[in-house]
């Protein structure tokens, strides 16, 4: 293939999916996808395979390289046509957890399918038993809200009305969950547009051809990446603090294998599916592997599932890594998730420290608040929360901010007394919290909420609460996340990580995030 | 005597000047800049156009010194006061990092004020403008002697909620003026609107340019006669008193590309196009913006240096890709830019020492540039050192060096081409049917190739396009523009408050406007509402101008979201904000268009080459030649000192009068 055409047709491709995000994100509605970005955008070639990415957040990047091809293994092709909006949101079904919802468009080019539009977007709201859709206390996945299978509920004739009645049913605030949906739809429609365009001036032909060789190409660059590396056999382990409702810390161990252009991980030796909310899927473990291999090897690499042809990855089915069907898994998603990140750095710490950054937040730090509206509708404020960057070999952690697979933003406290009845009362570095070291980790921070309303629910959803963010080469371990209710009626509680409660009119929540892991022994 | 409007210019480089005068020529020259006197760049640069200071009536200029300064962190120390609680939100931030795979590089700036010169303020005032917790006399002056304690001349102050009611900032900042507070910035002043810390950054941003500001336009002011009015850009592509310059230099922040946009939309203005898209391509960046019915789209999220800006801007996308722009073959593909060869060594052809393969290279192989002119009548160019710079990348992609140069044009088209997607997508424009306005240095050799792949096959290049941005300071409206939440429901609809705010922005824009003599009935307002679905992400903006009633301002909601996402709802719907700007519409004085001239003929000829079937003999003009009504069918490259006008086969250059050349595709051809 032409070395420039190839060129051309990666920007293209690129702007497509960047189009993709920048609709969603003007159009949705949860405060999700608004203040925080909590979602992405993919193209990918008929089998499904990742091409392109809009802005994005690496595990749903890592996670869309499964979704197509699941789909195409539910629904036979033939069975797809042009204007077709598919939705579908089931973990085993190349997901991660019920409230990312996926909606993927077929595009066709002379009758053919060369490609799939995908939107992901979370969902503030997927049913269940508590607002938010994160319980605690699950112990299954349809305690978790409404799951979806691959359903067509958009064709070229329209919306299909009784499906999405259906699915507007069974989700809080379902005038937003549509505004969400529409938005999605707008957004794979637009690039159904786009990409037509880009066949009939280029042939779709070329544009596959162009396609395969993206992915020949991110291949070849993960390869010379992987073979810059120390071959060798490594492993690291790491702990989530409990299984959910509580319990002794939970093992996630990784057995790293470099060998010349290939690398495997294999996560059999981590502990087995557990009773709460923290199994997560394969796909979401591969993701946290592309993750690590790309920011310790090839960060220029162009992401699409050529870049992933040379990384292996085992779970143990009964594992909490590839879990019996059915078993709750909201939290996995980013939490889980992360600590398989960390069982990757730390089993790599030794051989390659230079590369790697000593522990920092991975939780999403998740803070859910739920009510009715003096109009009677439902909202949601979901927070999350950064804390302490891990120090690296030659700088100190960055205070508060967000690390490894998640990335999403926080929302202004102006913005949310202004929609939501409650008030923040403080947001501040928590000083003192980074680790000790040569280069010390990175301070976590306080933020403290006064709820306003009558009454709301809260749901609690982080980790490193038990388990502190690791220091590096030496360097000692960040404080811990603590999240303390002060009730309106006197006394003070620590909250679990992961709980569902109700708080009254007066109550004060202060969320205190973690400082980062330390580097080197302090002089 | 009616004396010279004059435009400057001062780039990092090159200071531009273009002065209009009734009765003469317009005259222009480009004169290196001195850095470390900005006062002497200008009267250089009226020098060299034959000027002396008292003959020029009306200067304005745009300027990248506080652009520099927050780039390069040249700040002056700045003491925040903040709402208690509230004090490190400026270095919190949003907590989300710029580089997602990226470990080593911190994942945000340094703080702009450092912890020990924040100061807690003991009040608090809510979303609603109600206060929680009043701010006595005894807190204000603790607070003001903490701020004196710090030693900083520069005070900020960031309060909770003081957009919706700035009562404890106006307070606090009485008592810092009557404490003696040289520099004092305001958030309510600076940036009306709600989020905390990219409002508190903006604040801090702007105490820490004030003195730098100040000084600067003191200078200016003692260095030009008393009779000579002056006039700053700000970054709304308009023109602002120097006494509202010094008090919100943040306004300055992006006033160079603002200026070329302004010009941009004098120019469509002018020319009568409705929907134009001004490219700016430059030696290391291209700045494309997008100007609707003569008015240039505004933003007001821009950030510099990865901080928050959070004044109305024109709307630009720049992207690393410019004449100076590397080519590299790397494990993510074939680049061009960011990195870039500068102005020293400069691309390889300038013989200076360049190794690499820049896009001015691939230029010159492919006979576009000419290399017996020197640029600037100082750089001669060398073919073959750009062939040299060439020749391995060819080997290695397997290749000949012209197919090389030509395949590497093409992705230089290609990364532009997606930054003329993002800013045209972004606002629900088809940017296929706009009209490409072509200028800075590179801009009108890159055209039509960047029409090409984007399809767009009409092209303007304005005279003077190499001096635009001087022209665009001298074409600019006095405007001033301010965006400020206000959070109007829909139900029940308080339209009486909606005729308050606007009435109050209307009096704070209109005063600087009134200051300087314009006549209250040539004041020009343009309304735009933020408004949403409530609940919904981003505000959409709508032009409210006029229209009060629910229903009407609703209707026009709607219409806008189903233009720009394909559905509307009918659901509830909430404005988030209010943007106004008030303008002057200003009176560019020049002489008559040029008198018809006779039909160009070319000094030279040599070959071109437009793709790999091989060269073509291609004919190449001055650009002084090239009058009205003639045209030039393509292949043709049309020339003047500052750049070069590239018309591939296919296409089709027309001269107007005023000396702007119109290019049409033709053809399918090249």
């Amino acid at each position: 293939m032409d070395p420039f055409l190839l060129e051309v047709l990666r920007h293209a491709l690129s702007s497509i999916a960047e189009e993709m995000s920048s609709t969603v994100v003007r159009a949705a509605r949860s405060p999700l996808l608004r203040e925080a970005g909590d979602l992405s955008s993919a193209l990918t070639d008929a089998r499904g395979e990742l091409v392109a990415q809009g802005r994005d957040i690496p595990v749903h990047l890592g996670v869309m390289n499964f979704t197509v091809k699941a789909l195409l293994r539910a629904v036979p092709a033939e069975r797809l046509r042009p204007g077709d909006v598919w939705v579908t949101n089931l973990p085993e079904m190349g997901g991660n957890h019920l409230p990312d919802v996926k909606a993927i468009r077929p595009l066709f080019a002379g009758g053919r399918l060369v490609a799939f539009a995908v939107s992901l977007a979370h969902w503030a709201d997927i049913g269940g038993a508590w607002p938010g859709s994160y319980v605690a206390e699950a112990h299954d996945s349809w305690a978790e809200g409404l799951r979806i299978p691959p359903t067509r509920m958009f064709t070229a004739e329209g919306r299909d009305e009784e499906k999405i009645a259906f699915l507007l049913a069974n989700v809080r605030g379902p005038a937003e969950r549509e505004g969400d949906l529409l938005a999605q739809v707008a957004a794979t429609r637009a690039a159904e547009e786009r990409f037509a365009a880009l066949c009939a001036e280029h042939g779709a032909a070329t544009v596959e051809a162009a396609m395969a060789a993206l992915h020949d190409r991110s291949e070849a660059a993960m390869r010379a990446a992987i073979a810059g590396l120390p071959d060798g056999v490594y492993e690291g382990e790491d702990f989530l603090d409990d299984d959910g409702p509580g319990g002794a810390p939970v093992g996630v161990r990784v057995r790293v294998t470099i060998a010349g252009e290939r690398a495997a991980f294999d996560f059999s030796a981590s502990d087995d599916a557990v009773a709460g909310p923290m199994n997560t899927t394969p796909n979401v473990v591969a993701a946290a592997c592309y993750y690590a291999m790309k920011a310790i090897a090839g960060p220029e690499i162009q992401p699409n599932g050529g870049c992933y042809r040379p990384i292996g990855v085992i779970t143990r089915p009964g594992s909490l890594l590839d879990p019996p069907p059915g078993r709750p898994l909201v939290g996995g998603n980013h939490e889980t998730s992360n600590r398989c990140v960390d069982a990757i750095f730390r089993a790599l710490a030794d051989a390659i420290p230079e590369r790697i950054s000593a522990g920092g937040p991975t939780t999403a730090g998740v803070l859910i608040l739920g009510g009715t509206g003096p109009d009677g509708a439902w909202q949601t404020l979901y927070e999350v929360h950064g804390a302490g960057e891990g120090a690296r070999h030659d700088r100190p952690g960055v205070p508060v901010t967000r690390v490894h697979l998640t990335n999403t933003n926080s929302t202004p406290a102006e913005i949310i007394e202004a929609e939501f009845p409650v008030r923040v009362e403080c947001h501040a570095l928590r000083l003192g919290s980074g680790g000790e070291g040569r280069h010390r980790g990175g301070e976590g921070a306080v933020r403290a909420y006064r709820v306003l309303a009558p009454e709301l629910s809260l749901t609690t959803m982080f980790e490193r609460r038990v388990v502190p963010p690791w220091g590096l080469a030496g360097g000692g371990p960040g404080l811990p996340f603590r999240c303390t209710l002060h009730e309106a009626g006197g006394g003070a509680r620590e909250l679990r990580g992961k709980q569902n409660l109700m708080v009254r009119q007066g109550d004060l929540i202060v969320m205190e995030t973690s400082g980062g892991g330390g580097y080197g022994r302090p002089a | 005597m009616a004396g010279w409007q004059v435009g400057v210019d001062i780039g990092g480089t090159f200071t531009d000047i273009v002065a209009l005068h009734p009765a003469e020529a317009p005259r222009t020259a480009k004169v290196p800049s001195r850095p470390a006197d900005p006062v002497a760049s200008i009267l250089h640069a009226l020098a060299a156009v034959g000027l002396r200071p008292e003959e020029v009536e009306e200067l304005t200029h745009g300027t990248t010194r506080v652009t520099n300064a927050i780039v390069e962190g040249r700040l002056e120390p700045v003491a925040l006061l903040a709402t208690e609680g509230f004090v490190d939100v400026v270095q919190i931030g949003r907590q989300s990092r710029r580089e997602l795979y990226r470990l080593d590089v911190p994942p945000r700036p340094a703080p702009v004020v450092p912890r020990e010169r924040r100061i807690p303020v003991a009040e608090r005032v809510l979303h609603d403008g109600s206060v929680a917790r009043p701010l006595t006399e005894a807190a204000a002056a603790e607070a003001v002697r903490a701020a004196l304690a710090s030693g900083a001349r520069s005070v900020a102050v960031a309060l909770m909620h003081a957009y919706a009611n700035p009562a404890h900032e106006r307070l606090l900042g009485e008592r810092l003026r009557d404490a003696g507070v040289p520099f004092l910035s305001l958030s309510h002043e600076v940036n009306p609107e709600a989020r905390e810390h990219e409002r508190s950054v903006a604040t801090a941003l702007n105490a820490a340019v004030m003195p730098l500001a100040a000084r600067y336009l003191a200078e200016l002011r003692r260095a030009l006669p008393r009779g000579t009015r002056l006039h700053v850009m700000h970054s709304a592509g308009g023109m602002a008193t120097p006494e509202h310059a010094a008090a919100r230099p943040l306004v300055m922040a992006l006033s160079g590309p603002a200026a070329g946009v302004a010009a941009a939309a004098a120019v469509a203005r002018e020319a009568g196009e409705a929907r134009v898209l001004g490219f700016d391509m430059g030696g290391t960046t291209t700045d494309v913006a997008l100007i609707l019915d003569g008015q240039a789209e505004i933003t007001a999220d821009a950030r510099l240096a990865d901080q928050p800006l959070r004044q109305p801007m024109v709307a630009i996308e720049s992207i690393g890709a410019g004449g100076g722009s590397i080519v590299r073959l790397g494990p993510g593909g074939l680049s061009v830019g960011p990195q870039s060869a500068g102005a020293e060594p400069g691309p390889a052809c300038y013989g200076r020492g360049g190794a690499e393969p820049t896009v001015c290279d691939a230029n010159l192989i492919l006979g576009y540039l000419d290399p017996r002119r020197r640029l600037g009548g100082e750089i001669a160019l060398d073919r073959a050192l750009a062939e040299a710079a060439f020749a391995p990348l060819a080997a290695r992609l397997g290749c000949g060096v012209v197919e090389a140069a030509l395949g590497v044009l093409r992705v230089a088209d290609a990364t532009m081409a997606r930054a003329l997607a993002r800013i045209t997508v972004e606002r629900g424009v088809d940017g296929r049917g706009a009209t490409l306005l072509a200028f800075g240095g590179m801009g009108p050799m890159h055209a039509a190739g960047l029409a090409r792949a984007y399809g767009i096959s009409r092209i303007l290049v304005p005279a003077l396009s190499s001096a635009f941005s001087a022209l665009g300071c001298v074409a600019a409206e006095m405007s001033y523009m301010r965006q400020q939440t206000l959070r109007l429901p829909a139900d029940p609809w308080d339209g009486a408050r909606l005729e308050a705010a606007r009435a109050a922005l209307f009096e704070e824009l209109a005063a600087p406007l009134r200051g300087h003599g314009v006549a209250e009935a040539a004041l020009r307002r343009e309304e735009v509402a933020l408004i949403r679905y409530r609940g919904q992400s981003y505000a959409v903006e709508v032009p409210i101008a006029g229209l009060s009633a629910r229903e009407a301002v609703g209707a026009a909601f709607e219409e806008r979201h189903r233009a720009l996402f394909g559905f509307a709802s009918g659901e509830a719907w909430e404005v988030t904000g209010l943007r106004m700007r008030l303008s002057a519409p200003r009176e560019i004085r020049r002489a008559d268009a040029a008198p018809p001239g006779p039909p160009p003929e070319p000094f030279a000829r040599g070959p071109c080459w437009f793709d790999a079937a091989g060269p073509v003999p291609t004919p190449r003009y001055d650009r002084a030649a090239l009058r009205a009504p003639h045209a030039l069918a393509g292949p043709a490259v049309i020339e003047d000192e500052w750049s070069t006008i590239l018309v591939p086969p296919g296409w089709r250059a027309q001269a107007d009068a005023f000396g702007h050349i119109l290019m049409t595709r033709t053809g399918e051809a090249a």
